[in-house]
């Protein structure tokens, strides 16, 4: 409650980022009833407020109830039914009853739903954990309930009462959802309280992804790369944001991002108005549009949209799978066209960018909500390896798809428009013939599964007793309720147990209890490869599509669909159960429970976050700006890469989303298997191969997988060598390069001798340019690659090494080390016996062998020992200033200590220009200079010996090289 | 292999030995429990390992006969039967299981009954790393067993180092510890250990264990010669020196290969039977050439045992005796000079101390000479002044050669 409220005040905080980081901070402890109770209080009070959109809600209300009506005549009536009754049960059974128009089992379901929804009011709500609650709503059919909320988007009036109630428990458990956003975003336009605040952050997530998306779009062919820019921009976003925002970001708010960012481009661009509610709001309704039709499913679903993004995207494909007769959701696509030209243009142009050839005409919505899924699957993953807090959004998304496993996996990843259509048409006979019992039954089963693997099996099993009773006959015959359960195929932690750990600690994440899991139970082999291989292999083809279309989808959904209607049935049995925790635990997914809560808070914390910089974020520099970021990503590729044709923008689109898709694998993988060790993958068949041509390349540090498009082959990595090798240009263009080299070398894992060359070269150059850390960094690799037997300049990086250590990290061990690791043949070698001198030099304190040192230092030996020139110097005139007595000539001392050049021939070059230097130099650290009889100038070594010191650096620059000032820096872009 | 052995007669063995630790465990009895825990120092075929051999269902056994017991049993016995099949790395994984669940319990047991028992495991989960490190490194793999093992002891270390009875076992794992970083050349972390151990208040470093203290105390002072730090060292090491077992002459020499250049750059030198005692003539020629100021010498000595001082770590120690050996020959050639002119006794001409270098076969020109007199007097070796214009260094009348007296140069 309290941090609600601090958050809420946050939020009015508008303009502050630390502000909001501190909400976040906040949000973890969670806004437990009262705080919902609190928000709906206040938005109750706003609501006579501002009627800011009232049109756009409108707008926004027809899509939604257009595929409703589509559908099924009841659309409408629900609407009005739930804004009816302010009282909650009473709304629950009218929705419920609304949707009964589905086909299948909505009576049954019906049934139990006042029961079920009391019971989430009274015991669920009370409990920390929001997720449960909604969950529990989601499973009980509260599907119907939120509608109504939506529905009360469009009539202001009733909505307060029920959907404030539902709503503000949905918002505080499910924040992530972007169905919440769209909530809490209507609440903000009515009312201007300050828990409001909190929700009009989500909106603006979304303003802000639009705005830059936009702009993008604004032109056709720039439209074709918004996605990239998208797929570029979040990483970078949570980059940013996430630091800010108490590294609590939430896998949630990801989801409404990308999904905010496609729809809203896409709606918002031809409209021209850019409406932030409605386009939030749309994009919510647009997934309960599609769900409608499917019903049955659908009911869980709009639910899960409105609490949870992840959810609800993997309840969309299922949905299309298995229930949804494809017709009616073409429809309602066509329907939603009817009602938004602008909306249909714009998807138009989303799905002709992305799918190209497919589904142009029919599909253009679920194409576009496919792709904000699919993009939203892909990013899910990737997220955590960007900010560690959104690993939360992993263990989801993939609880969500639950049931789904091998196959399944590929079709998470890239949920596939194919899917709408092609398979729900399909399918659809299949799903119809499924009774709903059968689903129930099946979702018992999978229940009790406890993780991936489980489920997997489970599902299979499934299938198998499915198919069977389809052979039999029996199909719609036996009592699936009565059909007893089949033994899992693994033993497991009852469920109760979870439950109660998950009650215990709502807010721990899955990613913990996954990996204590799966240190016992690793994952199966099959499993990851099959992971792995489909996007591979879509990869290579440079294909996405093709994976889309795979028979294994349509399984995949067809289980998932089940697995989405058996959810009901255990919620019957939960509701009869007087504990809260029992209820929970007889959930699904436990883990998703806890997920989602944690998750809802850190999302809340993370809007607030944009919410504060909204007004920023809608200013025109701002979306510059932000434009100028998200192309920052494309600056690699060729400028030319606008004009493209669309065919190769799809192709580049694919190809990014194949690589996002394997480094998403990959993570994913991680996270799943304690057991999947790194090692243990298959890296061969995931190692880049280049087909980059150009020698000159900028380094930019990978944020993704690599492009093999920008990535140079050997071939073409030598002749930049060599480029770089010969280039007249300075160090930083050069360092920057040689970065670039070795990027493509390492993601190439090309290890060999043209790799020791460009360590050598790179180290080399760093050296003379003073540039340490670099140089620590190659000498790093390459003492590795020395070590793995890779032929090179050995010795002399011997010499560089052991003058490094003791010249510069003064430490004794490493130094030791070193010389321990020396061999006979090294200690031979010229440089590694100018750096063994060196070292006995310093260890007596002996500056004279060490100047001479200095000036007959092999290689760039003296580049190392320059930086330390100034150090000896001044330890020399304080050893002098002390054992000199009464004088020291400067001269002998400028010669001593390397000012003087002594040709061999004992002339003296460039004497007097030498001595000045050493003189100015004398004064500059405090020495007391005095002129003697005979004229020649002498150090008065007793007066300086307590007045030397060692000056400031004045003209201290970059890498202690001039050449290397920050004017520099600014002037090579 | 072992003769055949029936089915029989090899459950018989197992089962005895089950028994006999779980007795172990049940009667809290240390001792036994940590004799039936030493894994790697048993030889390679027991009567147990055999029986092992000979019925490889054992695992099964174990966990059926003592189901309380099953995470800790069928590891140990499969780390047990590895080990003697010499699959040592397939052993170290199976005893850190079983050593992990000891811990748990370990964590659980009010008193420290088992202390003994933890420290087997402590010590032979270090042993069995380095086996399994030799195997590893010997087929190419990567070698990260001992560095496992240390991260499982800082387990240890944790679950000992607290309040209570348990914290006087704590020092053992501490050595243990030692033992593994400065094996694997990691010795900065050893620094939070050491704070563990020094900064605690309610536990003085006095009611260890005497051996632990003495182990404990080699290896702090090997640690300040790394960090040069010879006040230190001397003290921790001669700390270790007095309390050993005077019985163990391989232990004092550990500690004396150390203590010895400690000493000897702060200016003791060893006994020429000292060296001999314990074998440590390496240092012999060093002690000669720093009581006659033979810089050849010395350079030599150091080129001889090169390798050896600097695997030990105290070449650099000795390195830096140098400047002593030069303070020793300008002292020899005052007391020359005192003996041939007094009147000018403390006045060392430049050239005189090139000749005498040279003499001894080393090159060096005036400029360097010069150098390193104004280094000795800049280090306080010598008292005195170096005359730049006339190339004479001269010597203070009082105490020209202070003695070093324990102060580090």
């Amino acid at each position: 409650m309290a941090s609600h409220g601090a958050a809420a005040a946050a939020g009015s905080d508008a303009t502050s980022v630390e502000v909001s980081g501190m909400c976040q901070t906040n949000q973890p402890a969670y806004p437990p009833v009262p705080s919902g109770d609190h928000s709906w209080s206040s938005s109750t009070g706003a609501a006579t407020v501002s009627w800011n959109y009232p049109v756009d809600n409108q707008s926004q209300a027809a899509v939604y109830y257009d595929p409703q009506r589509d559908v099924s005549v009841s659309g409408d009536n629900q609407n009005v039914a739930s804004s009816v009754p302010p009282v909650v049960q009473s709304t629950m059974g009218l929705t419920s009853a609304s949707q009964s128009h589905v086909p299948y089992s909505n009576s049954l379901q019906h049934g139990y739903n006042p029961p079920e929804y009391t019971n989430y009011y009274y015991n669920n709500y009370p409990q920390t954990t929001n997720t449960s609650a909604q969950q529990g709503g989601a499973n009980q059919h509260s599907g119907a309930a939120y509608q109504p909320l939506t529905s009360f988007q469009n009539s202001g009036s009733y909505v307060d009462p029920t959907s404030n109630t539902y709503y503000n428990d949905g918002g505080h458990q499910t924040a992530p959802g972007y169905g919440t956003n769209n909530y809490y975003y209507q609440h903000d336009t009515w009312n201007h309280g300050s828990s409001e605040n909190n929700y009009a952050q989500p909106y603006q997530n979304c303003s802000s992804s639009d705005t830059s998306l936009v702009q993008s779009s604004s032109s056709v062919p720039a439209n074709s790369f918004s996605y990239q820019q998208q797929y570029n921009q979040w990483p970078y976003y949570y980059n940013h944001s996430v630091p800010s925002s108490a590294g609590n970001p939430v896998a949630g708010s990801s989801n409404t991002d990308n999904r905010s960012v496609n729809t809203v481009s896409s709606y918002s661009y031809p409209s021209s108005e850019p409406p932030p509610p409605g386009t939030t709001s749309w994009k919510s309704n647009s997934g309960p549009s599609v769900a409608p039709p499917v019903q049955a499913p659908g009911v869980l679903e709009p639910q899960n949209q409105y609490v949870k993004p992840a959810q609800e995207i993997s309840g969309f494909q299922y949905q299309y799978g298995y229930h949804a007769p494809g017709a009616p959701l073409s429809q309602n696509y066509y329907a939603n066209q009817a009602v938004y030209p602008q909306n249909t243009m714009n998807v138009n142009h989303v799905p002709v960018n992305n799918h190209g050839d497919q589904h142009k005409s029919p599909n253009l919505q679920g194409s576009l909500t496919t792709d904000t899924s699919s993009e939203n699957k892909v990013q899910v993953p990737v997220n955590p390896r960007i900010a560690p807090g959104f690993s939360m959004v992993i263990p989801k998304s993939e609880k969500k798809i639950l049931g789904a496993d091998l196959a399944k996996k590929p079709a998470y990843v890239s949920v596939s428009v194919p899917e709408n259509d092609a398979k729900a048409v399909q399918h659809v006979p299949d799903a119809r013939s499924l009774p709903f019992s059968l689903r129930n039954y099946s979702m018992r089963n999978l229940n009790r599964c406890k993780d991936e693997a489980q489920k997997v099996a489970c599902q299979s099993i499934i299938q198998e007793i499915t198919n069977k009773a389809i052979s039999d006959g029996t199909l719609l015959t036996k009592n699936w309720d009565t059909e007893p359960l089949f033994p899992l195929p693994e033993n497991l932690l009852t469920t109760p147990e979870t439950s109660s750990a998950n009650n215990s600690s709502p807010l721990s994440t899955s990613t913990p209890r996954r990996r204590l899991k799966s240190r016992w139970e690793p994952v199966l082999e099959g499993n990851v490869t099959d992971k792995v291989e489909p996007v591979a292999k879509a990869l290579m083809n440079g294909s996405t599509q093709s994976v889309f279309v795979t028979s294994n989808n349509m399984v995949n959904n067809w289980d998932a669909g089940k697995f989405l209607q058996s959810r009901h049935t255990p919620l019957n049995k939960i509701t009869k159960r007087p504990t809260k925790k029992q209820k929970i635990g007889s959930y699904s997914s436990p883990m998703q429970n806890g997920n989602t809560s944690s998750d809802s808070d850190k999302e809340q914390g993370l809007t607030k976050y944009y919410t504060n910089a909204t007004a920023l974020a809608n200013s025109p520099e701002e979306k510059k700006r932000r434009e100028h970021r998200s192309k920052r990503f494309e600056k690699g590729k060729d400028s030319s890469s606008k004009s493209r044709s669309s065919a190769a923008n799809k192709d580049s689109m694919a190809h990014v989303r194949a690589r996002r898709a394997i480094s998403a694998l990959v993570t994913s993988n991680y996270e799943d298997g304690g057991s999947l060790a790194v090692e243990d993958m298959d890296w061969d068949a995931l190692t880049v191969k280049g087909t980059c041509q150009e020698i000159e390349k900028r380094y930019l540090r990978l944020t993704s997988a690599p492009d093999p498009s920008t990535v140079r082959p050997e071939h073409v990595l030598e002749k930049a060598l060599s480029m770089v090798d010969t280039s007249l240009k300075n160090y930083l263009y050069k360092c920057d390069q040689l970065k670039s080299i070795r990027q493509d070398l390492t993601v190439q894992r090309i290890q060999n001798e043209l790799t020791v060359k460009v360590y050598e070269t790179h180290a080399r150059l760093a050296l003379q340019a003073g540039d340490l850390p670099e140089f620590n960094q190659c000498q790093s690799q390459l003492k590795r690659l020395y070590r793995e037997g890779n032929k090179g300049c050995y010795f002399e990086f011997s010499a560089y090494n052991l003058l490094c250590v003791m010249l510069h990290s003064n430490n004794k061990r490493d130094l030791l080390s070193s010389m321990a690791s020396l061999s006979k043949e090294a200690k031979q070698d010229g440089a590694v016996k100018h750096a063994l001198a060196v070292h006995s030099a310093l260890s007596s304190g002996n500056y004279v062998i060490f100047f001479k040192l200095y000036k007959q230092a092999p290689n760039l030996n003296s580049c190392l020992m320059e930086l330390y020139v100034e150090r000896m110097r001044f330890e020399a005139i304080k050893c002098m200033s002390r054992s000199y007595r009464p004088t020291v000539p400067v001269v002998y001392v400028a010669q001593i200590l390397g000012f003087l050049r002594i040709d061999t021939d004992g002339s003296v070059l460039n004497g007097d220009d030498r001595s000045d230097e050493c003189e100015i130099w004398l004064k500059a650290h405090g020495a007391i200079l005095s002129v003697d009889n005979s004229g020649e100038l002498q150090i008065d070594t007793k007066a300086s010996s307590t007045t030397l010191y060692m000056p400031e650096p004045e003209n201290a620059v970059a890498h202690g090289d001039a050449s290397l000032a920050v004017g520099d820096f600014f002037a090579r872009t | 292999m072992a003769a055949y052995l029936s089915m029989g007669e090899a459950h018989r063995r197992i089962n005895d030995y089950l028994s006999r630790l779980s007795d172990a465990i049940s009667d809290s009895d240390g001792a036994a429990l940590a004799s039936l825990l030493a894994v790697s120092s048993a030889p390679a075929s027991t009567p147990l390992s055999d029986a092992l051999a000979a019925f490889p269902d054992f695992a099964r056994l174990a966990s059926d006969r003592f189901p309380h017991l099953s995470d800790f049993l069928p590891q140990l016995l499969r780390a047990i039967h590895s080990h003697s099949t010499r699959r040592f790395s397939d052993a170290y994984s199976s005893f850190e299981k079983a050593a992990s669940a000891f811990l748990q319990e370990f964590r659980n047991w009010e008193t420290p009954w088992a202390m003994e028992a933890m420290h087997t495991v402590a010590l032979e989960i270090r042993l069995l790393a380095e086996k399994a490190d030799r195997e590893l490194a010997m087929s190419g793999k990567n070698p990260d067993k001992l560095q496992a093992a240390g991260s499982f002891l800082m387990k240890v270390f944790g679950a000992l180092a607290v309040k209570g009875p348990k914290r006087v076992g704590a020092l053992y794992v501490t050595c243990q510890l030692f033992k593994i970083y400065f094996r694997l050349g990691t010795v900065n972390l050893c620094r939070s250990v050491i704070r563990s151990i020094e900064t605690a208040r309610n536990f003085d470093f006095e009611d260890f264990p005497v051996k632990d203290k003495v182990t404990y105390m080699y290896y702090t002072g090997r640690l300040e010669v790394f960090n040069e730090n010879f006040l230190v060292a001397d003290q921790k090491l001669t700390y270790a020196l007095v309390h050993c077992n005077p019985q163990s002459e391989s232990n004092l020499r550990k500690i004396l290969k150390f203590l010895i250049p400690v000493k000897l750059s702060i200016g003791v030198l060893p006994s020429r039977a000292l060296l001999e005692k314990y074998n440590l003539i390496e240092y012999a020629d060093i002690v000669t050439s720093l009581t006659r100021g033979d810089l050849r010498l010395l350079k030599q000595a150091l080129d001889t045992h090169e390798d050896q001082l600097l695997k030990s770590g105290v070449y650099l120690v000795l390195e830096k005796l140098e400047l002593q050996v030069y303070r020793r020959l300008v002292k020899k050639i005052h007391i020359i000079q005192r003996q041939k002119e007094p009147a000018k006794a403390h006045q060392i001409k430049l050239d005189v101390l090139v000749k005498t270098l040279r003499w001894l076969g080393i090159q060096m020109d005036v400029d360097e000479v010069e150098c390193i007199m104004a280094c000795l007097i800049y280090k306080n070796l010598i008292k005195g002044y170096f005359a730049h214009k006339s190339k004479v260094l001269v010597l203070s009348k009082q105490d020209p050669f202070p003695k070093l007296n324990g102060k580090p140069i």
